[in-house]
Formats: structure tokens, sequence, C-alpha cells
């Protein structure tokens, strides 16, 4: 049997290479979709890495406190930004102090964010945000400074720390400590720069190369005296059980609230999840379409397989008078499949990683090489080749011996 | 190659074939009794359309008949799945045919070599017995040539030379001359010939009478049946029609050509 296989391999890539244009263009059909695939799932895995590295970040002792979220549709999960973001939210100050006096909380953070324009000058940067939080944000989430210092207790109000992409805008410059600009007409005096983070998706919904950072009490005045928090970042004390602690919270905020459940604590793999499963959908929606060109590419595979048993009707024949059985016909024309199909998976494996670094330079993030991927393409071009190769194959092998040597003559 | 102890390579009875149903319906075969006996050259001749070369592909494996038995070295096969008739047809069956079926996309090596893929035999050993074989037909010269540069003559030798080399018991040739000029058709018959003093047993299907000089037994078909056969065997003892010694050159008789009536 071993024998048969390394035979046919011989056979399969000597008719390949007979008909050298077909086989590459054949090959070039499936290739394009394991690469669309592959590129796909590289980009949209490299997402779900951002996500995790982050997380991994305060080492799974981070808690988040957001308000309640309907079961999301798929309309919640297209804007999940913007429509939260400025909208009134169910937490409230105290809840902070509630938390905070949970046993086995280490820092707690607020997050405002507020939907102001920030200026300088004639400038007005449009995606700006404006992030009113206290001292503790640094520890709940990592935050490399550039220039200058964080918003401490002692810092004045009227001090920002803003985002190096949001300096360049305003200033043309990342060196813009002491610099001053205005938030609602109320002056702010830079007295810190981010470092650049280049991940705009984040648990914080904000993206903080954008944003100007400003204490709760500065943020509270520009709202109208009203603290608007949309998320509350907790981080415990090292060892705590975080289920538990998540049980702690809901308790007490479900009786600040007075019982109402109206916000979602979330520990470890949940906070990846609202916003990731829009990526997680995109990506699958667009996975979905992918296969079609594989499909499509199979079809090919097929049609060429089928002119190939056609044009070999008498060889087929000769083949099997002299002793070849069906088996062994299905064999050497399912090999010639997956030789194609593999050497289609290889190019388009290579192919999709280089669309997929192409693509990534005008995206925040890289693609990621994980196993499942490569295991992915693989079973992805044995399976086309073994799907698109049978039919043919086995037409090959139910050929009659006598009507196909008759046939040409 | 015959295992058994009596001789008898091939053994036909009653063997029956239909093509079509209702209507439509035709024996192509028409209950053929048949022994063939290990080392004999039987000639099969008649009109077109008489069930020779469906008779040939039947005893070949690459038909099956609709009803009768067929015993090959004692042992049915009528019954036996695909694969083992393909496993027949790999060690015990070498065949040749009218228009030489070469693959044209492989040189003379190969194509002869090809039989013994199928039994397993590693690629080196199949080029070396390949080769041993071509030497005998005078063909060594012409290994590597493909088949499209060789004349009829030598595409059927190289032919031949395929059928022999995984050593068959039976050697079927269907119309073996037919596509070839006199001469090279003489110079077929002698390898024919030849193959047969080595002892292989040959059922050769002709339309030309000349060349059942070379045959030690000839067998008329007439309609699906037998009409004669110059060896006078016990299983058929109503179609045969001359007894003659083996060996000798036999005269063709033809003289009972009224129909039997069907069925």
């Amino acid at each position: 049997m071993s024998l048969l296989i390394v035979e046919h391999f011989h056979t399969a890539s000597v008719s390949l290479r007979r008909n050298r244009l077909r086989t590459l263009l054949t090959i070039l059909g499936v290739a394009i979709g394991v690469a669309s695939i592959t590129a796909i799932l590289a980009l949209s895995s490299g997402i779900t890495k951002i996500f995790n590295h982050q997380v991994s970040g305060v080492s799974g002792s981070l808690l988040i406190v957001r308000p309640a979220q309907k079961e999301s549709s798929l309309v919640d999960l297209s804007n999940p930004t913007p429509s939260d973001a400025y909208s009134t939210s169910p937490i409230a100050e105290r809840d902070l102090q509630t938390i905070r006096d949970i046993k086995g909380v280490k820092s707690v953070a607020p997050l405002m964010t507020l939907g102001s324009e920030i200026r300088s000058g004639n400038i007005a940067p449009k995606d700006a945000t404006v992030l009113a939080t206290t001292p503790d944000f640094p520890a709940t989430t990592s935050l490399p400074i550039l220039n200058g210092q964080f918003i401490d207790s002692v810092t004045l109000e009227n001090t920002a720390v803003i985002g190096e992409q949001l300096s360049v805008d305003l200033f043309g410059t990342d060196e813009s400590a002491g610099k001053i600009f205005t938030i609602r007409g109320q002056a702010f005096t830079v007295i810190g720069i981010l470092q650049p983070q280049s991940n705009p998706i984040n648990y914080n919904n904000v993206d903080l190369d954008r944003a100007a950072i400003i204490s709760l009490d500065s943020g509270k005045l520009l709202n109208g005296g009203v603290a608007q928090i949309q998320q509350i970042n907790v981080v415990a004390k090292k060892g705590t059980n975080m289920k538990a602690l998540q049980k702690t919270v809901r308790t007490a905020l479900a009786r600040n609230h007075s019982g109402d459940a109206d916000t979602d604590v979330l520990v470890g793999k949940e906070i990846e999840r609202p916003t990731s499963k829009l990526f997680i959908l995109i990506g699958g929606a667009m996975t979905a379409i992918a296969t079609i060109s594989l499909l499509v590419g199979g079809i090919g595979i097929m049609n060429i397989m089928l002119v190939g048993v056609a044009e070999r009707t008498r060889e087929i024949g000769l083949r099997k008078a002299v002793g070849a059985s069906n088996g062994a016909i299905v064999l050497q024309f399912m090999i010639e499949a997956l030789i194609m199909s593999i050497l289609a998976g290889i190019l388009g494996y290579a192919g999709g990683y280089l669309v997929a670094f192409g693509i990534s330079l005008l995206l925040p993030y890289d693609p990621v090489f994980t196993w499942q991927i490569g295991a992915i393409a693989a079973a992805l071009s044995i399976g086309v080749g073994v799907i698109f190769g049978i039919y043919p194959a086995l037409r090959a092998a139910r050929k009659n011996v006598i009507e196909s040597l008759r046939r040409y003559h | 190659m015959a295992k058994t102890a009596n001789n008898t390579v091939i053994e036909l009875n009653d063997l029956k074939k239909r093509f079509g149903i209702g209507d439509a319906e035709h024996y192509a075969l028409d209950g053929i009794d048949l022994k063939v006996e290990k080392g004999e050259f039987i000639a099969i001749m008649g009109p077109s359309g008489c069930g020779k070369t469906t008779l040939l592909n039947i005893i070949g494996l690459l038909d099956r008949a609709t009803d009768g038995d067929y015993l090959l070295d004692g042992k049915s096969v009528e019954r036996l799945p695909g694969f083992r008739h393909a496993r027949i047809r790999a060690r015990q069956i070498g065949y040749v045919f009218q228009d030489f079926n070469l693959i044209e996309r492989m040189n003379v090596i190969e194509n002869v070599a090809l039989p013994l893929t199928y039994t397993g035999t590693p690629h080196t050993k199949r080029l070396q017995l390949a080769s041993q074989i071509l030497k005998t037909f005078h063909l060594s010269e012409r290994e590597y040539y493909m088949p499209w540069q060789l004349s009829g003559g030598q595409t059927q030798r190289v032919a031949i030379a395929r059928a022999l080399v995984n050593k068959p018991s039976i050697i079927l040739a269907d119309e073996p001359t037919g596509n070839l000029d006199s001469k090279s058709s003489h110079i077929i018959m002698e390898e024919l010939a030849d193959v047969h003093r080595a002892g292989n047993t040959i059922i050769m299907v002709t339309h030309n009478p000349n060349l059942t000089t070379y045959a030690t037994r000839v067998i008329t078909m007439l309609d699906g049946r037998i009409d004669t056969d110059t060896k006078d065997t016990k299983v058929d003892k109503k179609d045969a029609k001359g007894k003659r010694p083996l060996g000798q050159k036999p005269k063709v008789a033809k003289k009972s050509r009224k129909r039997k009536a069907k069925k």
C-alpha cells in the first residue's frame, strides 16, 4: 500500500507538471481562500491577544463595575462606546466609597468620560475624550508616563495629563508640559504626557492616546457638579478570591441602589467580552465570507480533476485492465487532488500572513502566530482536497474498463 | 503457473452474458462451455458481433457474466469482489489489445513495468524485470522511447512485453494484429508463438484465418455460442465439430452455419 502511494505520488506529480499552468491556476484558487482565512484569523486573534495582554497586566485581580447592559444585541455591539459613554449612569459617587470599604480591595478608580470639546487656540481635535478620574487610576491600568506626572491628591485642579497623540494634535509636540488648553472654555495646564499606548480598544473604553485626564472634581465641575461615572476599575489585594469579591461588590452595590441590579460587576474573562465579542462576530462573518472563496477554489479543484479524469479515461481503463483495483484508482486521483490542495494550503498560509502583516500596518495591532491558525489552514486545505477530490476520484474508479478502452479510437 | 493438478486453467460452464433488458434484451454469450488446458494456444474466430470479444473480456475479468460459472485455476471467480478481480488481473492475466493501449506520456520501459505497480513490486525491481522482458523482444535499445516514436509492430511488441511482465498464467489477445500490416502481423504472431512455446497459455481473438496456423486449437463462435472447436472437449459435445490432434494445422470448418434456435 505504501509502495502504491509513493508510486501515485510520482504519477501525480508528473501529470500535474505536464499541465503546469492549469495546476498553478487551480492551486491559486484554493490558496486565495486559505490565505484570506489565515489573514482574518491572524488579525482577529491579534485583537483577542491585546485584551488578554491587558487583563493579565493587572494579573487577574481586576474587577470592573459598569452600568448594566441589556443582553447585548448586534446593534448594541456595533456601537459599544458612544451610546454608553455619555449616557446617564446609575453608578454614583458614593458607590466608590462603598467599594473602597470592602475588604480585599486595594485601589478603586472611577472613569467619567465627558464629551467636551478640547481646544487649544484654533485647534480642536475631534476624536479627543475627556476622562475624569482619581489618582488611583494608574494602579488599575497600565499607564506609563512619558513626561511629567499623573494627577495626584496635591496637584491643583485645572491640571491635566494628556495622551501623546492628543498632545501632538494640540501642540504639535509631545513636549507639552506646562502648556495650556481649554475644556468647555475652562483652562487646563498640562502636567504630564502619557506614553503612547497604541491600543485604542481596551477595557477602559477610552483611547488613552487621545484623552485628556483630569481630576474627578474638575470633571464634576464641568458636568454641573454631578459625577457621571461610566465605569469603576477595582484592583483587589493579592490572593483575593475574585469570585467572592465580585459577589460582595454586587451585594454592596445592590444595597446602595435600593435593590436594583442596574450595574454589572465583571471579573476575569467577562471584562474583555463585551467589546471583543464584536470583533469575534466581525471576524466570524469575515471568515464565513472567506470560506466562500475557499469553496470556489475547491470547485476549481473538482473541475480540473474531472477534466483530468475525462482526459485520462483510456489510461484509467488500461490501469484497471492490468490490475489496478478501484481503490488504487481512487487513491491515484485523490493524491493528485491532495497534492494540489496541500500546496495551495502552504502557499495560502504564507500568503495569508503576508496580507495580514500588510493590513496590520494600517491597524493598531499585529497579527499573531498560533499553532491553531496553522492547524486550521492545514485542515482546511486537506479538507478541500478530500471533499472536492473524492467525487472525481470515485468517478474515475467507477469507469467501466471496456468502455474506457474503447473510447477515443 | 497453473496450480491445479489436472492442468485445466480455465473452465466455463454455461456462461451467459446479456446486454439490454426487456425488448432490447440480447444475449451476447448464450451458454458457453469451454475448458482451456495449460499451454494451449487458442484462436477464437467468428463474424462480428458473435461474442468473441465479450468472451475474452469475461475470461480477462474485465466484465462479468450474467449467468454461469467461471473457474480460473480451479477456483470460481465469478462472484469475487472487484478488488479480488483486480488482483487476479494483476497477477494471472496478461492482456494484449488491438490498439496497443500504451500510456502516451510514459516511456516504453515504464509502460512495460506498469502492471508490476499493482503487484507491489518495488520501483527498481520493476524496471529490472521490464528491461529483461524487453530484451527478449529485442527492444532493449527502445527502452526510453516514447510510444509515439515506435512503429505499429514495435508498439504491439511492447504491449505484449507488458502483458508478460508479471508472468501471468494466461495471455489474452484481442485481435493483436488488427491494426498492423501483414509483415508486422507475422512478426507479432512469431513473438506470440515464442511466448506459447515458453509454456504460456494464450487465447487470441482474430478475424484473420491465416493467423490460426499459429494456434493449437481453433474455436469458431456464432451468435454467442461455440460453433466449432478443433478439440473435442467432453463438456462441449454438442458444439464440437472437429477432432484434430494438438499442434497440427487445423482447417477451420465453417460448414454448419445454420442458425441455432435461441433458447
